[in-house]
Parts: structure tokens; sequence; C-alpha cells
């Protein structure tokens, strides 16, 4: 269990996350893929933490991740609510409003 | 070694579950498989004697992954039948990116002159965690705190149906039986939330009121 | 009193100038008013002569005009106004072609001889000197359709001009000479210039009085001047212009005292004139000629008074001479215009036809053949006399002179009694055609005129003669011994020549006036013509060469110049087309440049435009430009660090 090698494992991850996000048309899979993408990043900085640095006050990067996963979270769903609220949709193609 | 043969296990996990989640048919199980991904990299990450941290992962991609099934079915229907489902755009894009960045970091990470590592952290990480929150890392808790609350509150509030103002009293008896498409007469005023907060520069009309209640979960797909 | 001046000699000159200008339209009263005139000029004359007036005015700086009657233009005043009067009346009688001309011209004429009689600075003489010469140019050529005439008038004029020059010499001796006062040029004072400036004045007056008394050797012009018409014979060429040289003659005759040698030329001279013209008159076969003749021969005798210093006898000359001559003169006239001819044989018994013509015409030739006791035999024996106790040699000239006179004074009038031949009367009409009449007013002035010449004697003789000599200052009386010698000699030479018809053998080139006229031309005229010839040649040559090669030159450097300037504007045209073609070079820069910026534009909207399109709208496409965009950062930092 080697830096490298959980760094591979964080990087697999973040990268099937990637073309999740890229390739997905329906908000809420969009958002899986970011949820595994931020997935890969805990899993690095654990690395990056016990390989590298493993001072207990590291571990607050971790947290502070995590939080911001949290929110998010719930700021997508919320925005993905109001979106099909307005649209009656929840593909990304219908909030194209930024297109200029 | 069994600790590396374990930790290979999980990851194999992880990956597979997380390339799962975008190939099955069914939202229910895409959710699942997430959260099997995301039950590995706990577990992975109790394997680094985060025990805090990895049961709190756990738990909480536990309870999003239930709420985010609710939500996709909510959204895109129970799709009892299976069928396949292709909702993918620019796939051959994506998966160059992904193959492309994935072999990046590869080699990245292969070539890259990491330092020595440290000795082991000692101790009880858990309550040295929480004294370091609680001590040096207070900044972190303050601002975390707040944001936490406020994503609350603004979730609560764009999620609100009403928005934050009461239904306008002039607004029109709409029709019963109206197509999937949105009301694009240009109702005055509607909901005056959902216009304030919704942003819809192109759309005369607001979103639809509660009154409505269709869902159009499935109109949007084709 | 000088109003009286003024009015003397103004009078004539106006109405003569009137006259003269006025031209033809005052034709009818010309005549009338000439005689009213010189009746008037008459008066004054003579109350100028009793009253003696001066005047004097500014007139050049360091000479004044001065014109004053003394006690010698007193005595010729009179006699030239009356002379003129009378001539006048002649002419008015006789009519002539253009009165208004004619008269206006004599009047100015007598106004000019009544200044030059009263002049007393040499500044008025000259001016009235050239005035009278002019007038006589223009009256001897009078009829000058007849272009011998205005030669002979011009041969005249010349004459006495170029004689003129020497008065012009003694004005300037006497101005070299005298103190710049105005007194410097007077006549009175000339005989007490400064040594050498007292005889080239001496010598200049004495040139110029020979010359316009026709004195040899000047006489030749006096022939010429027959051309003229009679009055003016009878006036200018008897009475008033060569009379004039006399008088200058005689008002100057202290200095021809002072400067010994000026009045012994002055005395021969006159006698030479004398005999010589003497016997030129004898071999004259025209009526007027031999007049003319007899006029330098007079005036001979004048200047030889001059010469010896007796003022009273030559004045009293003077006079007597002016009156016979001009009788003469218009008699002459008088056959000319009845008869046409003035050739003595042709003359041949008109005495008959008109007796008392013929009557005056026998005294007044008496009177010039010195037969007592008419005046010229009285006034010539007081200067013979003069003579005589100035020069023995002197006397007997002058004696021969007076036996000269009675000779050819017997040619003239020894036809006239003559009874007429058959042949005479072709010779009538052969200048123009006569009239075959003498009117009585034609008769009148010469009777008069005949009648003043019978008592001028009176001039020398008895208490008259006193008198005069006593205001002249002259001594010389002639005694009875002398009288009686000269009027037996002249009686005794006038009486046989007259019965024989006056044939005499004449001196060989009397006839033509012993060629002076011809000596004059190829003495003076030819060689200052040839002078002015090789100067006009030298001009033609030189001078007017060099201008035109200054003109060349001029001409060249102009050319020159063009050509630089064409060669400037050349340079300009190539300056400006090659700044025209550097701006164009700047205008393609600046096109380049344009397009450059135009291009650059260009550009920028369409990479302006390009930004747009990443915008589309789609999550995706954002999350694939920030994944890019962050990994290219991220790799960036890394390589970098």
């Amino acid at each position: 269990m080697t830096l490298q090698l959980v760094l591979i494992g964080a990087a697999s991850l973040f990268c099937v996350g990637l073309y999740g996000a890229l390739s997905q048309q329906v908000v809420v899979m969009v958002m899986m893929g970011l949820e595994l993408m931020l997935n890969g990043v805990i899993l690095a900085a654990a690395a990056f933490w016990w390989f590298l640095a493993p001072a207990p006050d590291g571990q607050v990067l971790l947290l502070v991740v995590i939080a911001a996963m949290t929110v998010e979270m719930a700021m997508g769903f919320a925005v993905a609510i109001l979106l099909h609220r307005s649209r009656q949709t929840d593909m990304t193609e219908m909030a194209s409003d930024l297109s200029g | 070694m069994p600790e590396a043969v374990l930790f290979v296990v999980l990851a194999v996990i992880a990956v597979a579950a997380g390339v799962a989640v975008f190939r099955t048919d069914s939202m229910a199980r895409a959710s699942y498989a997430l959260a099997v991904s995301f039950v590995a990299v706990g577990l992975m990450l109790l394997q680094f004697r985060l025990e805090y941290i990895g049961v709190i992962t756990v738990l909480m991609m536990v309870m999003e992954m239930a709420v985010m099934a609710i939500f996709m079915i909510m959204f895109m229907g129970m799709n009892p039948a299976l069928m396949p489902m292709d909702m993918v755009h620019s796939k051959k894009l994506s998966a160059g990116a992904a193959i492309g960045l994935f072999l990046l970091l590869t080699a990245g990470i292969l070539l890259a002159d990491w330092p020595e590592g440290r000795s082991n952290a000692g101790g009880d990480l858990t309550r040295s965690l929480g004294e370091a929150i609680m001590e040096p890392k207070m900044l972190v808790m303050l601002v975390i705190s707040p944001v936490l609350f406020a994503t609350m509150v603004s979730a609560l509030v764009l999620a609100n149906p009403h928005g934050r103002y009461s239904a306008y009293p002039l607004l029109p008896a709409e029709d019963a039986d109206d197509d999937g498409q949105g009301h694009e007469q240009g109702q005055p005023g509607g909901s005056g939330g959902h216009a304030a907060h919704g942003m819809h520069g192109t759309d005369g009309g607001s979103g639809t009121s509660d009154g409505h209640g269709q869902h159009h979960g499935g109109g949007g797909h084709q | 009193m000088s109003w009286l001046l003024i009015l003397l000699i103004g009078l004539p000159a106006a109405a003569g100038t009137a006259l003269a200008l006025a031209g033809a339209k005052a034709d009818r009263t010309a005549a009338a008013l000439s005689v009213v005139v010189s009746a008037l000029v008459l008066g004054a004359a003579s109350a100028a002569a009793a009253l003696r007036p001066s005047l004097s005015a500014q007139f050049l700086a360091g000479s004044g005009f001065g014109l004053s009657v003394d006690p010698l233009s007193a005595l010729l005043l009179p006699a030239v106004a009356g002379v003129a009067f009378l001539v006048l009346l002649y002419a008015a009688a006789s009519g002539i072609g253009t009165p208004a001309r004619f008269h206006g011209l004599m009047l100015l004429f007598i106004a000019s001889v009544l200044v030059t009689v009263t002049a007393t600075t040499l500044s008025a003489l000259l001016f009235a000197w050239e005035i009278m010469g002019a007038a006589s140019y223009a009256l001897i050529g009078f009829h000058w359709r007849e272009s011998r005439r205005v030669s002979s008038g011009l041969t005249a004029f010349v004459a006495t001009r170029s004689a003129d020059l020497g008065l012009y010499l003694a004005a300037g001796a006497a101005m070299a000479a005298g103190a710049w006062s105005g007194d410097a040029m007077s006549l009175a004072g000339l005989d007490s210039l400064p040594g050498p400036w007292r005889d080239v004045a001496a010598a200049g007056i004495l040139v110029a009085a020979v010359g316009k008394a026709a004195q040899l050797p000047f006489s030749f012009w006096l022939s010429r001047a027959m051309d003229g018409p009679s009055a003016v014979s009878a006036l200018l060429h008897s009475a008033a212009m060569v009379a004039m040289g006399g008088y200058l003659l005689l008002r100057v005759q202290p200095l021809l005292a002072a400067t010994g040698w000026a009045a012994d030329a002055a005395a021969w001279a006159g006698a030479a004139t004398a005999v010589v013209l003497g016997f030129i008159a004898i071999g004259q076969q025209d009526l007027k000629q031999l007049l003319a003749a007899s006029t330098a021969a007079q005036l001979g005798f004048v200047v030889m008074a001059a010469g010896v210093g007796d003022a009273a006898g030559g004045a009293a000359h003077l006079m007597a001479h002016a009156a016979t001559k001009s009788a003469l003169f218009l008699a002459a006239g008088a056959w000319l215009a009845a008869l046409g001819t003035k050739k003595l044989s042709d003359l041949r018994g008109v005495g008959h036809r008109w007796p008392l013509l013929g009557g005056a015409f026998t005294v007044a030739v008496l009177s010039l053949a010195g037969i007592p006791p008419l005046a010229l035999w009285a006034t010539k024996d007081n200067i013979l006399t003069a003579a005589r106790e100035h020069s023995f040699p002197l006397y007997i000239a002058g004696l021969a002179g007076a036996v000269l006179a009675a000779a050819y004074a017997a040619k003239a009038v020894a036809l006239l009694w003559k009874p007429m031949l058959p042949e005479t009367a072709s010779g009538y009409d052969a200048e123009e055609t006569g009239s075959r009449t003498v009117t009585p007013w034609q008769l009148v002035p010469i009777g008069v005129l005949a009648a003043c010449a019978a008592v001028s004697g009176l001039l020398v003789l008895g208490t008259t003669g006193d008198i005069i000599r006593g205001v002249l200052g002259s001594k010389a009386e002639s005694s009875l011994l002398e009288l009686a010698v000269s009027g037996l000699l002249a009686a005794a030479v006038l009486v046989p020549l007259w019965v024989l018809g006056g044939k005499l053998p004449p001196l060989p080139g009397a006839l033509a006036w012993l060629h002076m006229e011809r000596a004059a031309h190829i003495v003076l005229v030819r060689p200052v013509l040839a002078a002015a010839r090789s100067l006009a040649r030298f001009d033609d040559a030189v001078l007017s060469r060099g201008v035109e090669r200054a003109a060349k030159k001029a001409l060249q450097g102009a050319r020159s110049l063009n050509r630089a300037d064409g060669a400037l504007d050349h340079g300009t045209d190539a300056a400006a087309a090659a700044t025209a073609r550097l701006a164009g070079r700047s205008a393609i820069t600046d096109h380049t440049i344009d397009g450059a910026v135009s291009s650059l534009a260009r550009t920028v909207r369409h990479a302006g435009a390009a930004a747009r399109r990443p915008q589309t709208g789609q999550l995706h496409h954002y999350y694939v430009q920030a994944a890019a965009v962050l990994v290219v950062a991220a790799v960036l930092l890394i390589v970098v660090r």
C-alpha cells in the first residue's frame, strides 16, 4: 500500500467520476459523477495525509472536503428541483441560459 | 501485505461500483452502486486509521444515496422494465477526456518525486482531531458552520414551492389540461418567488405553480 | 516813367504776337491794326526821347534786364519808329498775302529793335538780338512756298547767328571778369573790364556787329536777303536790323577806344567795306541787289565812325541812311509790284510813267550819292572829317568810298528817265505778275521818306548839329572846304555817269558779290557738316553699337536666367514628382498599415465571435472546459515549480 497505489486508485475514481459528469444528460446523474470525483479527492487526501503528513490537524482538511461535498449536494438538488418546476425537465440541455 | 490486498480489493470494488453507476439502467441501482462505492472508500479510510472520518463518510453517503434515490425516481421515474437508457451526450469526448486525464495523473503520480513519508500518526486520532477542531482549527469550524446553515436555509428557500411571497391574487385560473411544456404565455407575476429567484429570462411566465402538481418527470426525457 | 518804356515795347510786342497767332482770321484787320500800333509806337518813342525813362528788372543771376533812353538812343528811337510807321503804311497800302502773319512778324521785329536800341545790359541786348534774327528769318522767307526764298532766309539767319557767337563770347568775358553784381554785364561798363577780358569782349562785339551790319566778310547774306518782300527790305535791311550792327558799335565806342586795336579794326573794316562793296554795287544789274550792296557800303561809313569815335556823325549817318534807303527800297518794291521786274534794264523809262514816284526816287538817290545839300552828303563828310583826324589813309579810303557811292547811285537812276525802248516791256512780269498801278497810299510813305532824306543833313549842320554833337560828346565838325570838295567830287562823278546811262565796267566777280557766299560755304559750312557727319558716324559705330551690345548682353543674361529658371522648374517638378511618389508609397504604407489594422480588427472580431462559441449553456461543455483549464494549470504549476 504505497502512496502511488492509493493515488492511482484515487485517480481512477476521479476519472470515472469525470466521465460521468461530462457525459450524463440528467442533472442528478451529473451530480453523481461529481460525487465520485469528490470521492476520489477524499481518498487522495487521506493518502497524502497518511503517507506524507500524518498530523492530527491534517484530518481537518478531510472534514472540509466532506462538508463541501455536502453543500454541493444540497444546492445542486435545490436547483434541480427548481429547474424541474420551471421547465418540467431534468436535462442539462434545457438549462442552457448561459449560452451566448 | 494483507492491508495492500484489502486495499486493492476495496479499490477495485469502488471503481467498479463507480463505473456501474453509469452503466445501469435503473435509477435505484445507480444510487445503490454509488453507495457501494462510497462505502468502499469509507472502509479504505478506516484502513488509514481515520476511524471518525471513515465512519462519517459511510454514514453520510448511505443517507445521501437514499435521498438521491428518491430524487432520481422523482425526476426520472421508476424504470421497472429496466429498458436500456442511454442518456449520454458527447460520450466519446468525455470518455476520451477521462482516459486522458487518468493517464496524465498516473504519469504524474508515478513520475513525481514524492517526499519521504513521516512516521505514522500515533495516539487517538479521533481525539486529536476533535482537539484540533476545537482549538487550533476553530476557524474552520467557525466557517463551516454558517456555511452549512446557509446551505440549509437556501436549499429550503429554493425548494419551497411558494417561494418567499404568497400567491399573487390576480393569478388567473389555469387550464386543467395543458401539456408538459411550461406556461410560456407570460402570466403576470405568477409565483413571484420563482420569478425572482429563477432568473429564467426567456420564459415569460413563471414555472408551474404548485396548484398543478403535474410533475412532468418523463416528459423531458427525449 | 518806366511805364512809357513798357508801353513802347509791350504794345508792338503784344499786337504782333496777337496778329501772328491769330493767323488768317485777322487778315482783314491786320493792316489797319499794325498801322495804328506803329503810329502809337512813334508817339511813344518821341515821348520817350523827350522824357528819357529807364527801367530795370531781374533777369538772370548776375545780370539784370536794363532798358533806358540815353542821348544816343533818344536820337534813334523816333527815327526807327518813324521809318517803321511809314513802311507799315506802305505795306498796308500795297497789300500782301496773309497780312496778319506779315504784320504780326513786323510788329514783333519792331518791338525787338526797340529793346535793342534801349538795352543797357548784355543780357537784354542778346535777348532782343536773337529775336531780331528769328524775325528776319521768318520775314525774308515770307513767301515760303518758294524754296529759294526760304533758303535765303536760312542763309541770312545762319550767317548772322554765327556772327552773334561773338556777342556770347563778349557776354561770357564780361561775366567772367566782372563780379556777380547787378552791373556786371552792362554795356557801359564794358570798357572798364580788366585787361584780357576787355579785349575778348571787344573782339566778340566787333565780330557780332560786323556780321549783323553785313560788313566784309559777311556781306553775302544781305544779297540773299533781297529775296524777301520789299517792305521787309525797306525796314530790316536799311533802317533796322543792319543798322543795329552799326548802332552797337556806336554804343560801345568807348570800349573800342579803350582797346586801341579794336577801334582801328572797326575803322578799317568799315572803310574796306565801303570801297569793296561800292565796286560790287557798280557791278549789279538788279536794282535791289544794287541797293543791298550800297546799304553795306554806307554802313561801312557808320562802322568807321564808331571806330574813329564820332558817335554823333555815325548816328546822324545812320538815321539819314535809314530814311534814304527805305525810300529807295519802297520805290523798288512799288515798281516790282507794278511791273513784275526789278532789273535795271527793264526799268528803263519808268520814271515817266509814274513821275511822282520817279521824282521821289531821284531825290533819295541824289542823297545817296552825296550831292549837297542832301543828307548823306553832310553826315558822310562829318565822318570823313573825324576819320581824317584819326588817320589820313583812312580819310582817303573813305573818300574813295564816297566816290563809288556817287557812281552806283548814278547807275541806279540813270535809266530811269531815259525813254523806253521797244524791247523794254518784254522784261516785264519776269518775277511776278505786275499790277501796272501804283496807288497813292503807296506814294505817301515814299514821299515822306524822301523828304526826310533831303532834310536830314540838319542833323550835323547848323544849330541842331551842334546840339547833337554836344549831347553825344563828339567833336568832329566838317569844315566848309571839306564839304565843298566832297560835294563837287560827287557831282563830278554822278553827272557824267547819269548822262552815259550808267554804263560802267564792273569789277570781275562783282556781280557774284565776290563769291563770298561760296567762300563762306567752303570755309565754314562744309567743314562743320563734315564734322557733324563724322560725329554721327562715330555715334552710330561706337556709341550706339555699345548700347546695342549692352542690350544684347542684357538679353543674353535674361535668356540664361530663363534657362536657369527652366532648370529650377525642372528640379521643382522632379521634387514634386518624387514627393508624390513618396506620398503614394506612404499611401501604400498607409494602406498597408490600414490593412494590417483592419485585419487585426477582423481577427479580434473573429476571436470575439469565437469566444462566444464555448458558451453553449451546456453544463458538460463547461465542465470539459473547466477540467481542461485546471489540468493545464496544474501541469504548468508542477512543471514550473
